[in-house]
């Protein structure tokens, strides 16, 4: 998938994405987001997701490490976490081929119930879409595709694992 | 005999107090049940539980000016030690000496609540899943939820603390919940104690300061709690055994 390069405007460390997508409503934003998860512990930590945005509504989703689109990319791309968010400007001519990629396209309220866990920002969204593109369960199976990722879980747990092991010492909780 | 509960999540805002103090007056109805607001930074218990303008509170016991009795109240059935919301009142107070409180309150009561922060990010924020036997973890049925919640059991069981159930919330589809319910519980040590669905009673009983059970008895949330409750089995333990878990929680004095 080849998405034309846009122009960086803006760019930040956040702990969670209501922010960044509650913003790109409110502003309508029109562009792409690179979400670089920050935890080191993750194995792939270079890999990016990629969210594309229409008047501020999301249209399609990919990530880089796994070369999943849609729905499953979304379950790739929502860690625990901060995440560096880079939006870049890209006007609609230059997303619409991108934005044609049926399989890569995401429902508009699930990124935001999905990485972002909050129901009213997913449903504000979905008011402001397409009627057509609206489709209350898509968040549903975003969440068993997580849930079926048996190798994505294991490795959230290690990460933890390690992170608890290694803050029981800065903390001077282990004996 | 007692056995101490942290009430957790990871992710903010998942209804972590909510429960605490709804679950906490259904158990309250067979068993003695204390709530301690172990969320020191971000203290919430005493908005749910009509405490907003008490004078003593966790804060003040943790700075070492008050006693544990005196941060007790009696509320809804249950005792209930709220904390304060100052930020000078957190900055005075000794996190460690949460462990002296959980231990003095051990004694008299058979469940305590720990209502815990959403964070894992300090000391003090870890501290109530260190000092309780095992948690609930309050859960929303989305991706950032449910990995939160999968960290939290894993810090929870790296430092020998159990996982005694998850606790679904805020659910808006319950059909979906049901094909949800069964993947997650794979991963969490625990059985699905309930599912609360998204109630305006919930948000109700906020405004109105008073633990959902107490505001409206008789709402399917409330229905919902109280099936929480008696899903839940408490293994109580006696108090030494509990006294040897929490010095074994080793918690140096400085912060
Ligand atoms: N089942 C529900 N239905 C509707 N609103 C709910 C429900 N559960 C919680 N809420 C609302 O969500 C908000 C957060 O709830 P609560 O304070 O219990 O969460 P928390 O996990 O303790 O939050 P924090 O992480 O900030 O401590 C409150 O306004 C509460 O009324
Ligand atoms: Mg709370």
């Amino acid at each position: 998938m080849k998405l034309p390069e846009g122009r960086l405007c803006r760019r930040r460390v956040v702990t969670d994405l209501a922010t960044p997508l509650s913003r790109a409503l409110e502003d309508s934003f029109t562009g792409y987001a690179r979400l670089v998860p920050q935890d080191a512990l993750l194995l792939d930590s270079d890999s990016a997701g990629i969210l594309t945005f229409d008047r501020g509504i999301p249209v399609i989703a990919y990530h880089t490490g796994t070369g999943c689109g849609g729905t499953d990319a979304l379950a790739d791309i929502a860690v625990a976490g901060p995440y560096r968010v880079e939006l870049y400007n890209l006007d609609r001519e230059a997303l619409a081929t991108v934005h044609d990629m049926s399989e890569l396209t995401v429902e508009p309220g699930t990124p935001a119930e999905q990485l972002a866990g909050v129901t009213e920002l997913a449903q504000q969204t979905r008011d402001r879409a397409p009627d057509e593109r609206v489709d209350q369960e898509s968040s549903q199976h975003a969440v068993e595709a997580f849930l079926e990722d048996e190798e994505r879980i294991a490795e959230i747990q290690d990460a933890a694992r390690q992170e608890a092991q290694k803050r029981a010492s800065e903390w001077g909780f282990d004996n | 005999m007692v056995e101490a509960f942290a009430v957790a999540s990871g992710k903010g805002g998942t209804g972590k107090t909510t429960t605490t103090m709804a679950l906490g007056m259904a158990l309250a109805e067979e068993h003695d049940v204390t709530v301690i607001d172990a969320d020191t930074g971000m203290a919430n218990v005493l908005f749910h539980a009509g405490l907003a303008d008490v004078e003593t509170t966790l804060h003040e016991v943790l700075a070492g000016s008050a006693s544990v009795e005196e941060a007790v109240y009696n509320r809804f059935g249950m005792q209930v030690v709220p904390c304060g919301t100052s930020l000078s009142g957190f900055r005075e107070a000794r996190p460690d000496r949460l462990r002296d409180v959980v231990a003095t309150l051990a004694e008299g009561t058979d469940i305590i609540l720990l209502d815990s922060p959403a964070t894992l990010g300090s000391r003090s924020a870890v501290l109530p899943i260190i000092l309780a036997d095992r948690l609930i973890v309050v859960l929303q049925p989305t991706i950032p939820s449910l990995s939160d919640g999968i960290k939290v059991q894993e810090y929870a069981t790296t430092y020998g603390t159990g996982v005694a159930g998850i606790l679904f919330n805020r659910v808006t589809d319950d059909e979906a919940i049901e094909d949800i319910a069964p993947k997650a519980e794979q991963y969490f040590e625990g059985e699905t104690l309930s599912t609360v669905s998204e109630s305006d009673a919930v948000r109700g009983a906020r405004r109105a300061g008073v633990p959902l059970l107490s505001y409206a008895p008789e709402s399917s949330a409330a229905a919902a709690y109280r099936k929480a409750a008696s899903a839940l089995t408490v293994r109580s333990r006696d108090v030494d055994t509990v006294a040897d878990r929490f010095s074994s929680a080793v918690i140096p004095d400085e912060i």
